[in-house]
């Protein structure tokens, strides 16, 4: 018995080897890969290489709101204040049960208006339209049927006047000159049909007039350490990834997108629940299909500052949500996988995804309990185990630290002593405690998931403080 | 390879990267105090140089070696052009006579940073760009090197390379700089071509002359962005539109940009062509019968509202969004548009009628 069980447990070290080396080397690779152009851009920007004129590429953003009454005045206000003048703001309410079209109605002195909308892409009846030209940039409501996220962004994509339109979420803040920044690559390069911008968790940090006036990690353990993960994966997924085309993420809480080609790729699917990634892979997998030159790139400037939920009960709902976004997203596109059809995409960008975000919750959990079947049988070198959980921790966090610093020294935000402590303390408790209870939420994400694949996430708002 | 190798190299990597991390957040910390040091001393510099040219008219030899020497570094031109900048506000009198004086040395760098890496090409580029004094002084040789930078391959060294020779404000110059541009090997957007000519400092109307005699050499790319140019620019050329417009071989974007034209700019013969435009029922030719809807605005004759109420009732969106957007602006009463409000297309009824209370409500708000 004793033999087979060695076997297996060889079997099984073998594969984690090989698993956790992917791991390592790609998480390396993506974190001195995005540093340095990091830097780089830093001193692209120093040595002025950069547009110089006002350019204004006309723009929709649309906001989607379900139950928004708290955030969503302040959130159309930051929008108001930004620099940029060429835009329309379009709050799309999903039929909200709570006051968010009235709260809007009356701050902005809306106007009820019977307005045609084109179906371009299919999404539940509006049941009112109401406008209001007495600001900077009109502004457009429209209540509908509920009918989800994707829905609601589908109406506003039907509506939006602009050949480019901005999707962010209800409790997001623009910071002021992000605008220009987010279309800047559509001016540089030929053929972007999508542009994603840099999302950051704002708890902790003080934005006055969509400027960042004082900025300090949050109080909070839970929004601390994702503040650190959001630097990590924005390194690895985003920057790396934009270096051949193949980003397949670009976040729901700022993102622009060309409105045509998101139109003849059939829009948002109403069908799923990580809607925003849905539509980038299948922006990918129609341009390829139909032979159009296309570019989806990052602007690593064009920062959105956005509520990271404080509660571990708000984080767990937020990452499950996302888990069943990414694998309704990747099930609907199974046939891009190592298909050269594809490119680069199908063959790192759709594997990296499936290997470790998709499947590695279930790995790190059946190898922890690997671990302790190993631990029962006594086939596990205890101090060996030990000393590789250290490396591995050490590392992450290194790495993490590296990510974090490398973003705070190339946007030039100073620290203080406490919080680079907080910092490298925090990131170990990340890489070894969050880490395994995410891994623990994402692998039962899936439990039940038909049930609530389309319903709004329902996470605790507070109000922000823009002024 | 071992495992423990391959942690190792990991391992060593993370940590020059967290030591590398902090080297350079030591050196942030001390360029700013460093260059405002060097700062200090290259106004002093300057404002000796300044007080030479009001005792004897000119600054000394020592001054131009002096500039030559240090400017040839990117941290040193990048003081300079804050000394400049700065002193640029004050009212000093001699400053444009120290400008000219230095311009040897403008020459010279110009040579210099040609053979440079393209970031500090283009920050030299951006320093001629900003640095706005010798306009309307034609300075033939800066001007024959700034062409050198657009064979670059770098967006932000053509971007200024241009914008400084829009600056010079010689017509020549900046079409020989289009043309170079134009080797399709870096994508410059139409927008950015279009803004940059706006910005031209020299005679528009002789540079307008001469891109119409260069136009063919030109790709579609460019060619719409001097198209956009002239329309915003002047009311001159309707007859080479007229030609663009009416000619079926031209490429689409530059026909729909002719007629373009002619919603800004009123000129009778092209009354009958936009009229046609917008009667034509081929779904293909929908994106003219739009444009020309719109341009349509600019025209008040009868047969003109005759034709865009027709167009109300076109089966494409956008044409009657279009037509109905061009029967506001001509100020069209309820009474006149009876027919289409109590009449039974309904998607004709609902887009006059969204625009006719659009209308009201922007001028009751604005």
């Amino acid at each position: 018995m004793t033999d087979v069980y060695k076997l297996f447990f060889d079997y099984i070290g073998a594969y984690f080897i090989l698993y956790m080396i992917g791991y390592a080397s790609f998480l390396f690779l993506s974190v001195t890969v995005g540093s340095s152009i990091l830097y780089q851009l830093k001193r692209r920007n120093w040595l002025k290489n950069e547009l110089q004129g006002q350019y204004y590429v006309p723009v929709t953003i649309i906001i989607p709101a379900y139950n928004e009454e708290v955030t969503i005045e302040d959130s159309i206000r930051s929008l108001l204040a930004l620099e940029y003048k060429l835009y329309e703001i379009i709050i799309v309410d999903d039929g909200s049960s709570d006051h968010t079209a009235e709260v809007i109605c009356k701050a902005f002195h809306m106007q009820e208006i019977k307005r045609p909308i084109q179906r371009k892409i299919p999404c539940q009846p509006e049941k009112a339209v109401y406008e209001s030209y007495d600001w900077k940039v009109p502004i457009t409501l429209i209540c509908k049927q509920n009918g989800g996220k994707a829905d609601a962004l589908n109406m506003g994509v039907n509506a939006a006047k602009y050949p480019y339109f901005i999707c962010m979420d209800a409790d997001s803040v623009l910071q002021h000159d992000s605008l220009e920044k987010i279309v800047r690559p559509v001016l540089e390069e030929s053929n972007v049909v999508a542009v994603g911008g840099a999302v950051r968790p704002c708890n902790g940090t003080k934005i006055e007039n969509g400027r960042v006036v004082s900025y300090h990690l949050p109080d909070k353990i839970i929004p601390c350490m994702q503040v650190l993960e959001y630097d990590r994966s924005f390194l690895a997924a985003r920057i790396l990834f934009d270096r051949f085309n193949g980003s397949i993420i670009i976040s729901g809480a700022f993102g622009l997108f060309k409105k045509n080609i998101v139109i003849d790729a059939g829009g948002y699917d109403a069908s799923t629940m990580g809607e925003d990634m849905e539509l980038v892979v299948k922006l990918h997998v129609f341009c390829r299909e139909h032979n159009i030159p296309y570019r989806i790139c990052y602007a690593t400037d064009a920062i959105c500052w956005t509520q990271a939920p404080e509660k571990l009960s708000d984080l767990c709902k937020q990452r499950r949500r996302w888990h069943i976004g990414l694998f309704q997203s990747m099930m609907l596109h199974r046939r891009m996988l190592i298909n050269p059809k594809y490119g680069l995409v199908g063959m790192i960008s759709y594997l990296y995804f499936l290997i470790y975000e998709l499947l590695s919750p279930y790995i790190e959990i059946f190898g922890i309990f690997s671990i302790v079947l190993a631990f029962l049988v006594d086939l596990i070198n205890v101090p060996f185990m030990i000393l590789f959980f250290f490396i591995y921790v050490i590392y992450s966090a290194v790495l993490s630290l590296t990510a974090f610093f490398a973003r705070i020294h190339t946007i030039d935000l100073k620290l203080t002593i406490k919080d680079v402590l907080k910092a490298i303390g925090l990131c170990v408790v990340e890489v070894s405690c969050l880490r395994l209870i995410l891994a623990w939420v994402r692998a039962t994400a899936l439990i039940g998931y038909h049930k609530r694949k389309t319903v709004w996430g329902n996470i605790e708002r507070k109000k922000i403080t823009f002024k | 390879m071992k495992i423990e190798v391959m942690l190792y190299i990991y391992g060593a990597v993370c940590i020059s990267m967290i030591v590398f991390n902090i080297i350079y957040n030591l050196l942030l910390q001390h360029r700013e105090p460093l260059l405002k040091r060097r700062y200090r001393k290259m106004k002093n510099q300057i404002a000796f140089q300044l007080q030479n040219i009001e005792n004897n008219g000119k600054i000394t030899e020592n001054h131009l070696h002096f500039l030559a020497k240090k400017l040839r570094r990117i941290n040193g031109l990048i003081v300079f052009y804050r000394v400049i900048s700065e002193m640029k506000k004050e009212p000093i009198n001699c400053f444009d006579l120290y400008l000219n004086q230095i311009q040897p040395v403008v020459l010279y760098l110009a040579v210099e940073y040609l053979d440079k890496e393209n970031l500090q090409a283009g920050y030299f580029t951006y320093f001629l760009s900003q640095c706005k004094t010798r306009r309307y002084r034609p300075m033939d040789s800066l001007q024959d090197i700034l062409l050198k930078y657009l064979e670059k391959d770098n967006l932000y060294c053509r971007c200024n390379a241009l914008q400084a020779l829009y600056d010079f404000g010689n017509e020549d110059h900046v079409i020989a700089a289009l043309q170079l541009q134009d080797d399709g090997k870096v994508f410059i957007h139409e927008k950015i071509l279009t803004e940059g000519l706006l910005s031209f400092t020299g005679d528009h109307e002789a540079l307008i002359q001469k891109l119409w005699i260069a136009f063919s050499s030109f790709s579609v790319h460019t060619q719409q962005g001097i198209l956009n140019y002239i329309r915003f620019q002047s009311g001159n050329y309707p007859v080479q539109m007229f030609s663009i417009m009416q000619n079926e071989t031209m490429d689409k974007e530059l026909r729909l940009s002719a007629i373009r034209y002619f919603g800004k700019y009123y000129y009778a013969p092209a009354l009958e062509p936009l009229l046609h435009f917008v009667q034509d029922n081929d779904p293909d030719h929908w994106e003219y019968a739009t444009v020309a809807a719109s341009a349509l605005s600019l025209y008040g004759q009868e047969k003109v509202i005759e034709v865009l109420k027709d167009a109300l009732c076109s089966g494409n969106w956008y044409i009657r969004y279009a037509a109905a957007q061009s029967l506001t602006a001509h100020h069209v009463e309820y009474s006149d548009l009876k027919d289409i409000l109590l009449g039974n297309d309904r998607y004709a009824r609902e887009m006059i009628t969204y625009h006719l209370e659009s209308t009201k409500l922007q001028h009751a708000e604005v």
